[in-house]
């Protein structure tokens, strides 16, 4: 039972709170702490669940979803559940994570008209999430994974009234949907190869071919390799990776703890919880886990770019998570799903932490997001101005924050599979992986120092927070006290909202060292993919005495242990990233202003996403639009006249039948009698031939 | 024909019952007032029991008979039934015409 | 044989309805104004009670045609439409200026038609459990006239106008009419086979050994053609569909609600017993024609008639006309495989009166609930003071910004006749397709998805209303608390029912359908007659599959 309230308590929260608003609207200021608490809720019985799963697995069903034929034939997919230590660290995130943030957001968003409206669809995401990573068929996944782009879709579109959010929302579900369609054909093809969706059965299924394909006997057929292409094509468009990639920057249109939720912590991480989850079937198709590797990797390198000379405040943390996740599909690249799924968590805190104070700032300048306007902030927004400071030390990597552990993992990991396995490919992503996290320190740091440090400058933006306006309105305390200079200057925000994020900065700082060492999820997650790589042909790690930390191998690049060496060299890199952008964009800020004119063209490129939007304008957008005008003037001129004709049909037809029900009963009588005439002479006819 | 008179057989009596319900068809479809509609449908009734009594005697069983006793009963709940709605309607319009009744159509 | 005894024990529920009907009809004449007020509890109560005895009871193994699952689903179901309906239509009664007379400064029982509205309900409803409980033709004929009589009187009694006396008379004429005919089938049939009990019609019927079908005789092939004509006008089907608008339009709008579906329920239920006299796996190809033809002209005269309706209960009407034919054609699609409910087209109908009934009694309950205010134009549509009860489409614009509650049903019930997945009469029409396909009746489901398509024009006219509307003249108002009794919560269940029984428990709920057509294992002291009819069923099973097989359904589904 506990497993099926994680989803349906914060569902029943969401039908609550819409119900309420249809017919008591004026309850509708309880939203936010119905949502909240719902996922609190969640949460404690997330805890309550994990204990009982301990390395194991628990299997539950709610009911009978889809039941159809018998036997052989028979199709069946519940809404039950699969929980093992992957599921349980997943569920910790999302409902943990979620609470901090909805709990964030119920000061946040107070005032707004459509606060309600907002708690329903984030206690939705988090019922579609949670299903997602609980279901135990890929059907019910599919409906999870369906669920979270819906609740992505609203959630971008919630200023509804602003066009540009409205753009974005479409963006986003139109590049998904393309995704989708990989994952669904993926699904058919599934289903087709092994005859059920039941997800342990298919791992199952494919396990014993990797054995059979070990053993020598036994052949990957074409449907094998075909599979985990379809469905990393859904991973990577939910996941926002290359060339998929585009909807997620304009996604921050949204409010921000939608994308401190939604787009950071959460449902961008389903596609490596996917891979994660089904790593058998990528393993049975030789280039299936190398495309994932590069395709991570790549899109690392990419957008660490764009987001090094982004001047949007939520820009730069859009662009860092598409990179971020890159990494982790680097690591389940490189069969690294303790690496891949530990930087999963860290990031989710300190990704969370830096939009949500990325939105405290945008709050108090009144939703200005340029951050070129924005200077020494730090004495208008001191804990802000540090809490982001505690975010940016992980996500560029210092040593002994999160970022550190989890990032160094993937990469200690790649560098070592890459050293078992001689692969020159694996050599470079590593390489890239690198570079990365060098820019990551830099660009990280370049935004933290523009924005808190050097000389105090703001421009307010356009946006009035309606807490703002009504002054005094409510009484938190808090808020009150700053009101008094709100309208003029940024204010630092009231500790209802700070309180969260002040466990989020400990989670960023803490979470690595701690996880780190006593290997808790590490372990557990090894432990819960670990029959993965008991017969994979290609893994060295079988052979291994499992004794060692986390059954680490230890691999020696330039005589040095992979692991040890990569964490040395970033350690060195992030240093230098942080202390570079300290002297440039803080000590000498005329240095940067001469590179950026030097490098005007380039930056510009850049900044403009190396027209990676206009080139897909041209190459797929445009094309489609000339097919749909094509289309239409078809569908004008042809179609519709002939459904014209043939909706006049009806019409004409019943108009036609239409006298014959004159109201008198004998002409009623009538008709009956010949009908029955005609009908008996029909049997009649029937009967001779 | 003579003789096939004189020993009337069961195609008789079915002819017999047929006639009596077409009867009551083509009256139902052509009278107007609507007490003799309602004897129409009586007529139509009686056209399946003659049908059915004579079914009864030539199976020689009596099941078809049994049938024409509830048959009957249940000719005479419709006749209270339908003289209750006739002076129902006659109260209002004071007319048995049913063509005046029509001012539901289309 | 069983015996009376044992007869009397499968109709524990009629006999419970029966005496329920009575209480009902003694407490509404009752000289305490109380206990009359607890006339429609009682209703209620009953139809509870014979619900859990027909649960209890349970299914006939016994039955002469192997039906025995199907008899106790029809009276589950007519029961749980029975007890949505009756939040509808309670209230009825009591609303009329008769029973204001009746219960006025001294209560005048020979006004009062209280007790004898819910008596009639009650006698309806068990004549519907007596007809899926039919195992003999006299029974049939007698219990379709206990589910037909009562209606008459309870379109008449139950509202203040004239068109509803118009509306009775032409539902009882035309009533007696069609009931003659399926007696005279009847006739034929007992002429046919000198038998008026189904288990010795079926064994008399040849089945020929070429095609595996029945072989009729002429003379029974007339008289099931002649009792499937006469049936038709209780479901409401061409050629004898011709009174369902103006009846429907007539009664009070509860009373359309029981209309469209109480009659409908025991005419399928009847439609089942008769064709599976000659088995419903192997009906000979004239009938099949018969009901083809019916089906495709039920559906088409019913959706282009529905068409060019302004009034919403013509519109419901004639949709209730276009939905038997759909269901017609789910009669012909044969058993399918046994254990799989795609390919059983009866399980489907009897489904899919389930998604409809809802979907109807959502739609009228709706209807109910609201008046509009007119002009009083004197032609008898308004009453003295213009109120209307009898809705255009005009009248529903914008409900859903008025009363969000009425508003979603009505939206439930359009969306679930039109058939849009996951309501219910998605599932309905998904199964009755596959069951027709099944059968290998591809030009007939080509004709069920173009009449689906017409239907959509005039239901999402109205769900497009109700959200979109904008009325150019005054918008129908919900009526008071007081005059509209429970029809809201009635319609509120009906639109939760269906939207939930397609997908929730929906699957159990087909399973439900599948397995009434399922034979009952046998008790081991089984007759060589049983025996007989079991054989019978084996071999009757063969050409279904051999069909199936044909129609490449099978093949769709892939094999791991």
């Amino acid at each position: 039972m506990t497993p099926t309230l994680i989803p349906w308590i914060p569902a029943l929260a969401a039908a609550t709170i819409g119900l309420i608003s249809l017919f008591r609207s004026e309850w509708n200021r309880f939203a936010g702490a119905l949502c909240a608490g719902a996922i609190g809720l969640s949460f404690v019985l997330t805890l309550w669940l994990s204990s009982s799963v301990g390395s194991g697995v628990v299997e539950s069903g709610f009911y009978d979803w889809i039941s159809f034929g018998s036997g052989d034939n028979a199709f069946h997919a519940g809404f039950s559940w699969f929980i093992d230590p992957l599921t349980v660290v997943m569920l910790l995130v999302i409902t943990g994570i979620g609470g901090l943030i909805a709990v964030y957001a119920h000061g946040y968003m107070k005032g707004d008209p459509g606060y309600w409206r907002f708690f329903a669809y984030v206690a939705l995401f988090i019922f579609a999430m949670t299903t997602l990573v609980m279901a135990d068929n890929l059907l019910l996944l599919f409906l999870g994974w369906e669920g979270v782009g819906l609740c992505s879709y609203l959630l971008i579109g919630y200023y509804y009234e602003k066009p540009k959010a409205v753009a974005a929302a479409k963006k986003a579900f139109i590049v998904n949907r393309v995704g989708d369609f990989g994952f669904l054909l993926g699904i058919f093809l599934c289903y087709q190869h092994y005859g059920t969706l039941q997800i342990s059965t298919m791992l199952e299924g494919a396990r014993e071919t990797l054995a059979a394909v070990a053993h020598g006997h036994g052949a990957v057929t074409a449907t094998d390799v075909w599979i985990p292409f379809l469905l990393m094509v859904g991973a990577f468009g939910k996941s926002a990776q290359l060339p998929l990639y585009m909807w997620l920057p304009d996604a921050m249109a949204g409010p921000t703890p939608v994308s401190a939720l939604v787009h950071a912590a959460t449902m961008v991480t389903a596609g490596v919880y996917l891979i994660a989850r089904c790593l058998p079937l990528f393993e049975l198709s030789p280039y299936a886990l190398p495309t994932v590797a590069t395709v991570g990797a790549v899109t690392a390198l990419f957008a660490a770019t764009i987001a090094l000379v982004s001047n949007d405040l939520k820009g730069v943390f859009a662009y860092s998570t598409v990179s971020q996740l890159g990494y982790m599909f680097l690591g389940v690249g490189c069969l690294s799903t303790d690496g891949a799924v530990f930087h999963l968590v860290t990031h989710a805190f300190f990704k969370a932490l830096l939009f949500l104070t990325a939105g405290s700032v945008m709050h108090a300048l009144a939703g200005q997001l340029n951050i070129q306007t924005m200077g020494g902030l730090r004495h208008k927004m001191p804990v802000t101005c540090w809490l982001m400071f505690a975010g940016c030390l992980a996500l560029a990597g210092v040593p002994l924050t999160a970022g550190f552990f989890s990032k160094d993992l993937i990469l200690g990991d790649a560098l070592a599979y890459a050293v078992d396995h001689g692969s020159v490919l694996f050599f470079a992503l590593t390489f890239l992986g690198v570079v990365t996290a060098f820019l990551t320190a830099f660009y990280t740091f370049r935004l933290w120092f523009t924005v808190f440090m050097g000389e105090e400058k703001f421009e307010m933006g356009d946006e009035h927070h309606a807490a703002d306006d009504h002054a005094g309105d409510h009484a938190d305390e808090a808020d009150a006290a700053h009101d008094d200079h709100a309208h003029d200057a940024p204010h630092e925000m009231p500790w209802s909202m700070n309180g969260p994020l002040v466990v989020l900065a400990a989670g960023a700082l803490l979470a690595g060292l701690v996880l780190h060492f006593t290997g808790g999820i590490e372990h557990a997650v090894q432990h819960s993919t670990a029959a993965v790589f008991v017969d994979a042909a290609h893994s060295q790690h079988a052979g291994d005495p499992a004794g060692d930390h986390g059954g680490e191998h230890h691999a020696y690049f330039l005589g040095v242990d992979a692991h040890v060496f990569m964490q040395v060299l970033s350690s060195i890199l992030a240093v230098a990233g942080v202390v570079l952008a300290a002297f440039v964009f803080w000590m000498k800020r005329e240095i940067a202003d001469k590179a950026a004119a030097r490098f005007d063209k380039l930056i510009r490129f850049a900044r403009h996403e190396y027209c990676i939007n206009e080139i897909c304008d041209a190459a797929v957008v445009l094309p489609l639009r000339r097919l749909g005008a094509l289309f239409y003037a078809v569908d004008r001129l042809i179609i519709n006249s002939v459904m014209d004709l043939m909706g006049g049909l009806p019409r004409w037809l019943g108009m036609g039948v239409r006298p014959a029900q004159n109201g008198r009963i004998q002409s009623y009588g009538l008709t009956m009698v010949l009908g029955v005439a005609l009908l008996a002479v029909l049997v009649l006819v029937a009967t001779g031939g | 024909m003579l003789l096939a008179l004189s020993s009337p057989m069961l195609s008789h009596y079915l002819l017999t019952g047929a006639v009596l319900f077409v009867l009551g068809l083509v009256g139902f479809i052509s009278r107007r007032n609507m007490i003799q509609m309602f004897l129409c449908t009586e007529m139509m009734f009686q056209g399946v029991v003659v049908t059915l009594v004579a079914f009864s005697a030539f199976h020689g069983n009596v099941t078809g008979q049994t049938f024409v006793i509830f048959v009957l009963t249940i000719a005479a709940a419709e006749a209270a039934l339908a003289l209750g709605l006739v002076v129902l309607l006659f109260r209002h319009r004071r007319t048995l015409d049913a063509s005046a009744w029509s001012a539901l159509n289309g | 044989m069983p015996t009376i005894a044992d007869k009397l024990a499968g109709l524990w529920p009629e006999i419970v309805m029966l005496l329920g009907a009575v209480a009902c009809l003694a407490a509404g004449l009752s000289a305490s104004a109380r206990t009359r007020r607890l006339t429609p509890w009682i209703a209620g109560g009953t139809m509870a009670l014979a619900w859990i005895f027909a649960l209890w009871t349970g299914i006939d193994a016994d039955h002469p045609l192997g039906l025995g699952g199907v008899v106790t689903y029809v009276k589950c179901l007519v029961l749980v439409l029975g007890l949505v309906l009756l939040l509808v239509c309670a209230g009825v009664p009591e609303g009329l200026k008769q029973t204001a007379a009746a219960e006025g400064a001294r209560f005048d029982p020979g006004l009062s038609v209280r007790g004898e509205f819910y008596f009639f309900f009650l006698l309806s409803i068990t004549g519907v459990m007596l007809t899926a409980g039919a195992t003999d033709l006299v029974w049939l004929f007698l219990a379709l006239e206990l589910t037909s009589l009562p209606t008459y009187v309870m379109i008449a009694m139950t509202r203040d106008r004239t068109v509803a006396h118009e509306s009775a008379v032409k539902y009882f004429f035309l009533g007696a009419l069609s009931a003659a005919m399926f007696l005279y089938g009847f006739a034929l049939i007992y002429g046919a086979t000198g038998f008026t009990e189904f288990g010795p019609i079926r064994d008399a019927v040849a089945v020929s050994s070429e095609t595996g079908l029945s072989d009729p005789s002429p003379l029974m092939l007339m008289g099931i053609v002649l009792s499937v004509l006469g049936l038709c006008f209780k479901v409401a089907a061409v050629p004898m569909h011709v009174y369902t608008a103006d009846v429907y339009q007539g009664a009070a709008t509860p009373v359309t609600a029981f209309l469209a579906v109480v009659p409908k329920v025991a005419g399928f239920a009847a439609l089942i017993m008769v064709l599976h006299l000659l088995g419903l796996d192997r009906l000979p190809e004239p009938v099949l024609y018969l009901l083809g033809a019916i089906g495709v002209l039920t559906m088409t005269v019913g959706n282009v008639l529905a068409f060019v309706q302004t009034n919403l209960k013509r519109v419901m009407a004639y949709s209730s006309v276009a939905n038997s034919g759909y269901m017609m054609l789910g009669l012909m699609a044969g058993l399918g495989v046994p254990g799989n409910a795609l390919g059983n087209g009866p399980a489907a109908v009897l489904f899919f009166l389930l998604a409809y009934g809802f979907g109807s009694i959502g739609a009228f309950a709706v209807i109910a609930a609201l008046a509009a205010q007119r002009s009083p134009d004197g032609a008898d549509h308004t009453d003295a003071t213009g109120v209307a009860d009898d809705l255009e489409y005009d009248d529903l614009a914008g409900l859903w910004w008025r009363s969000p509650v009425l508003g979603g049903v009505m939206l439930v019930s359009m969306l679930t006749l039109v058939g849009m997945p996951p309501l219910s009469g998605f599932m309905g029409k998904f199964f009755l397709i596959g069951g027709v396909l099944n059968a290998g009746f591809y030009g007939l489901v080509i004709v069920l998805v173009i009449n689906s398509a017409i239907s959509a024009g005039y239901y999402l006219r109205i769900a497009m209303l109700t959200f979109f509307g904008e009325s150019s003249s005054a918008p129908a108002v919900i009526l008071p608390e007081g005059r509209r009794g429970p029809r809201v919560v009635g319609a509120v269940i009906a639109g939760i029912a269906g939207l939930l029984i397609g997908g929730l428990p929906g699957n159990s709920v087909v399973r439900n359908a599948r397995e009434a057509f399922e034979p009952v294992p046998a008790p081991a002291s089984a007759e060589p007659e049983t025996v007989q009819a079991a054989a019978d069923e084996s071999t009757a099973s063969a050409p279904a599959v051999a069909r199936s097989q044909a129609a490449g359904l099978a093949d769709a589904v892939p094999t791991p």
